[in-house]
């Protein structure tokens, strides 16, 4: 009963973002429009891929602790389907946005780097990546819910095998999409670390939101028998990779900082003046420091309020980075209007309509799994 | 508490349970009725023992953030002092204080101190260790923990232990069965003795080591110093060079071309020398820089008054020009010049010594020490007798 409410308000609140979005779009225009629904793509995808990521990292390295939560990062990875259409709509973005897709190669720059910066090479890298991820998705995701009838270990040793090419696809894909969606908005400029910049970002998004719902799922008695024991190790996961997120980041920056070329140093001059350096400063601050210091003491990495504090702020800091790195490309100062309401309210609404649908969708734990029980018996 | 005598101290009391959960129930009534520190001896770990038994948090995490905090200060302090304030040295055109480039070292620095004191910490400090001879391996129980008994020990940890009292507590709590274990003859090793003669050993080993490698190399320079710096691709003076159809390393200046501050000097005879005109305005500067290489280069023959007397006249029985004489007030500076330039008699080129500017200067300066030679009452400054 409430939870049919809870669906409805979710609905009604996607539908009046879309309204907000065609109205405000409509008024902003294309630019504003298409930034905002690369942003919101790119955060939800990259979530998703976090999450899908984790699954792969309990197959490669065989860990037992995280089978009974397994579902929870799966369920997570399904955002990836619900970015299909948003992903393949993205693609008319590209002459209204980049500036390789509709300038006439009279930069110099650009021309050297048409090779690889033109739309159909671009929408064909774009269909690939996405393949593989729906093809990841479908072996582990759907094979782990088949292995809850099947309840053999065939699912497992295939996974097991397979996992460590996922590792380098979403190494890769997640490379490419760096490159392609965020850093050729600004086409002169590149960073080798970028790729992995992001990775850091999207791994501790899908670590965070893999937190949150697995809170959600033990606070409704969802998954009996997880205790402080498993959700430590998350903590612990997320306390490192705050870490590694923070060293990327400033790694990246350092580099480039020092050696001072003006082919790097102009988007870093662009987004550390003004309000932008006041973003990335309460980005660092969200990503980086004040996660790190709420997760130092042991017992933080498995209290509940704690980790859901935590979580939330690194989420939003994943938002706010991206935004940080994408908005500055349309010029000016950064914007809030009812526009970016419009579309944090369709965006979040459909996110969480679509999770609470995959929530329905087989066993809370992967029953099949033949670890599970040595799993649930997990202790520091 | 009274320190113990030395002789009938007792290191701890055990009691000896037949399952760890018995052992788990017994540490609450334990711990309300007997004083000392818990331990406990297992054949395996059991899970969720250390929360039961701990009496106290341990402090190592809040040591470790300390002593972090302390290395990120530390890091930052050394970085600040050493290239922002006693040694500013410009790099990559970066501001001498420039946080950026300090981050990596406060990072180092953090790790370092945080993981000694983790790493220390936790082996002398909360584990005591090297602890060698512990009294517990020669215990009558210990063969039994390691095969299926679970020790609850209450440690006296450098206190009085009422042993009766104790062993008491242990059976009433439900061990089956206890031991007292005495203390050990030797001390243990981190007394303060121990520490004095460790840190005595090692300060002596060091210093000895760095003497012996100090006159080492200088007595037998085996090795030379690393002189890396040196060994540059550039060619020194003299040095042939493959590079050259000649073979020299050496090159003579392009034809047509003349080096700065370098003109050509073309007058052959003295006496066309003398329309020169001095270049140098008569300023303080000027004579200043014109006394100092005077006194280097000229005053060895010609005095250090320009007289032409010095103790190489006698010496050598040469006559140097008494540059105060008539004859020298009477020449143009561009005669002076010529022979600065060309050389006079005995006197050899200054060509090579003095530059163009110097060599002006000079001649100020003499044409200053013949006015000082016989001065008139006029030369005195008014403002400011002597």
């Amino acid at each position: 009963m409430s939870s049919l409410r809870t669906a409805r308000i979710l609905a009604s609140g996607a539908a009046l973002g879309l309204a907000g979005i065609a109205v405000f779009g409509a008024h902003a225009g294309w630019k504003p429009f298409w930034a905002n629904w690369i942003l919101w793509l790119l955060f939800m995808l990259t979530t998703g891929l976090g999450c899908l990521f984790i699954v792969g990292l309990e197959h490669v390295i065989g860990a037992k602790w995280s089978v009974p939560v397994r579902r929870v990062p799966e369920r997570l990875s399904s955002l990836i389907i619900l970015m299909t259409p948003v992903l393949l709509i993205a693609l008319l973005s590209l002459r209204h946005l980049y500036p390789w897709a509709h300038s006439e190669m009279t930069d110099r720059i650009l021309a050297g780097k048409a090779a690889w910066l033109n739309v159909p090479f671009f929408a064909i890298r774009v269909l690939v990546c996405l393949a593989l991820w729906l093809l990841a998705y479908r072996i582990f995701v759907n094979g782990s819910l088949q292995q809850d009838q099947q309840k053999n270990f065939l699912f497992s040793i295939r996974a097991r095998r397979l996992a460590p090419l996922f590792m380098a696809v979403v190494g890769i894909t997640i490379t490419v999409v760096a490159f392609d969606w965020i850093s050729s908005l600004d086409p002169a400029w590149y960073s080798d670390i970028f790729g992995v910049y992001l990775f850091a970002g999207a791994f501790l998004a899908g670590l965070s939101a893999t937190t949150l719902l697995l809170m959600y799922m033990m606070a409704k008695q969802r998954l009996p028998g997880v205790g402080p024991d498993h959700v430590f190790n998350l903590g612990g996961f997320m306390f490192a990779f705050t870490i590694f997120w923070g060293y990327i980041g400033f790694a990246q920056f350092l580099l480039m900082w020092y050696a001072n070329l003006p082919e790097e140093v102009l988007w870093y001059k662009e987004r550390l003046q003004g309000a932008w350096l006041f973003i990335i400063l309460v980005t660092a601050l969200l990503h980086f420091f004040v996660p790190f210091l709420i997760l130092i003491p042991r017992d933080a990495k498995s209290n509940p309020r704690r980790l859901i504090c935590v979580a939330l702020c690194i989420l939003l800091a994943h938002w706010l980075d991206l935004y940080w790195m994408i908005m500055p490309v349309w010029g000016g100062n950064p914007r809030c209007g009812f526009l970016e309401l419009s579309f944090a309210i369709f965006f979040i609404c459909l996110a969480l309509l679509w999770i609470r649908r995959a929530l329905s969708r087989g066993a809370d734990m992967p029953v099949g799994d033949p670890f599970l029980n040595e799993g649930l018996e997990f202790r520091l | 508490m009274k320190e113990a005598p030395m002789h009938n101290r007792v290191f701890s009391v055990l009691g000896l349970f037949d399952s760890a959960q018995h052992l788990m129930d017994a540490v609450p009534f334990v711990k309300s009725k007997a004083s000392g520190r818990l331990e406990a001896y297992t054949p395996y770990p059991v899970h969720g023992i250390e929360k039961v038994i701990q009496q106290r948090k341990s402090p190592l995490a809040g040591m470790v953030f300390i002593m972090g905090a302390i290395g990120a200060i530390s890091g930052l302090a050394l970085e600040l002092w050493t290239s922002g304030i006693d040694y500013p040295l410009t790099t990559a055109a970066k501001p001498f204080l420039s946080w950026e480039a300090f981050v990596p070292i406060m990072f180092e620095v953090t790790v370092l101190f945080a993981c000694f004191t983790a790493g220390l910490g936790m082996l002398l400090l909360l584990n005591r260790l090297p602890f060698f001879r512990h009294p517990m391996l020669r215990t009558r129980s210990m063969p039994l923990i390691t095969k299926n008994k679970f020790a609850l020990a209450i440690e006296a940890d450098g206190q009085l232990l009422d042993v009766d009292a104790t062993v008491k507590v242990l059976l009433e709590a439900g061990a089956e069965s206890t031991e007292v274990v005495a203390e050990p003859e030797v001390p243990g090793l981190l007394s303060p003795k121990f520490f004095f003669r460790a840190f005595l050993s090692i300060a002596i080993v060091c210093i000895t080591a760095g003497y012996i490698t100090y006159w080492g190399i200088k007595l037998f320079p085996v090795s030379v110093p690393m002189r890396h710096m040196l060994n540059q691709p550039r060619l020194g003076p003299q040095q042939q060079s493959s590079f050259f159809k000649d073979g020299f390393g050496m090159r003579m200046p392009v034809a047509g071309t003349v080096a700065r501050g370098h003109l050509p000097y073309a007058i052959e005879d003295q006496n066309d020398a003398g329309v020169l005109a001095n270049p140098l305005p008569r300023t303080e500067e000027v004579l200043k820089k014109g006394r100092q290489n005077f006194s280097i280069f000229c005053s060895v023959c010609h005095g250090i008054l320009g007289d032409g007397k010095t103790s190489l006249t006698a010496a050598y029985g040469a006559k140097p020009a008494n540059l105060d004489s008539q004859t020298f007030r009477d020449y143009e500076d561009g005669k002076i010049y010529h022979v600065i330039v060309a050389g006079k008699n005995s006197m050899p080129s200054y060509a090579a010594e003095l530059t163009e500017d110097e060599r002006w200067s000079v001649i100020h300066y003499v044409r200053a020490l013949q006015r000082a030679y016989d001065a008139k009452d006029e030369d005195i400054p008014k403002e400011n007798p002597r």
